[in-house]
């Protein structure tokens, strides 16, 4: 879609700039499609999660394919939008590599089990390919989080 | 099949210390507290605590920025949306 699909992934002003583009077109559909109901509690509870969601989801669409993690956030959202309707559980997915755990350089598993689950898709990565997901995703995350500062500062100001 | 796994490993444990570590100290760039600090002997262990408390910093962060967003988003003029976009494209 959007004619910036630049291969530097390590350009940080360009990844905000897409990231912006994206998320604010996705506030505006979350605007228009309110009900303009009354203030609960509730409804704010879920507003905020579409607000997250939306969040996650523009990063990980410009940063697309090219990662293993933005893979799998793509995939989890693309999976709960369609089990909408049905209400399933979220399955613990099995390790189908379990051989692969014992190529643990850092022989602390302790810690590196911790960072499997905060990082999307890195169950079954091994050590290496953990590393360099991780970099990329705290980049990301570090640009999410001013993008979505600075315009909670520019729609607080109005 | 067995062989290549085991040239596989083989291979890793080959690599592991030096090119681990370049990793580690990669890692160690993007972690704010660390980086002040400096030192060349951070272990390992260390790095991936910092990098687990940062990146679980971080969603805490888009979560209550999600929140903000939210609660102004009810308030606003849906053309300030354009404003702003217009303004943060320059």
């Amino acid at each position: 879609m959007s004619p910036s699909q630049q291969p530097t992934s390590t350009n940080p002003s360009s990844l905000k700039n897409q990231f912006a583009h994206r998320f604010i077109r996705a506030l505006k559909t979350l605007n228009h499609t309110k009900t303009g109901a009354a203030h609960d509690h509730n409804q704010m509870y879920r507003r905020s999660i579409r607000v997250k969601i939306a969040s996650y989801t523009a990063m990980a669409s410009v940063v697309g394919s090219r990662r293993a993690w933005s893979r799998a956030v793509l995939w989890k959202i693309i999976k709960r939008s369609r089990n909408q309707g049905l209400l399933l559980r979220k399955r613990k997915r099995r390790n189908p590599n379990p051989k692969r755990e014992d190529f643990n350089p850092f022989r602390n598993s302790g810690q590196e089990l911790k960072l499997r689950k905060l990082v999307p898709g890195a169950e079954t990565m091994d050590s290496w390919c953990l590393m360099g997901e991780t970099a990329d995703y705290i980049k990301c995350l570090v640009a999410q989080v001013e993008v979505m500062k600075t315009l909670v500062d520019l729609y607080s100001i109005t | 099949m067995s062989t290549r796994r085991s040239r596989s490993t083989q291979s890793a444990s080959r690599i592991s210390d030096d090119q681990i570590n370049d990793l580690v100290s990669k890692l160690q760039q993007l972690l704010p507290e660390i980086r002040t600090h400096r030192s060349d002997k951070v272990s390992a262990s260390k790095v991936l605590q910092e990098t687990c408390n940062y990146i679980r910093s971080l969603h805490r962060d888009i979560d209550s920025l999600s929140d903000r967003l939210a609660e102004l988003l009810e308030n606003a003029d849906p053309t300030q949306a354009s404003v702003i976009r217009s303004l943060l494209m320059q």
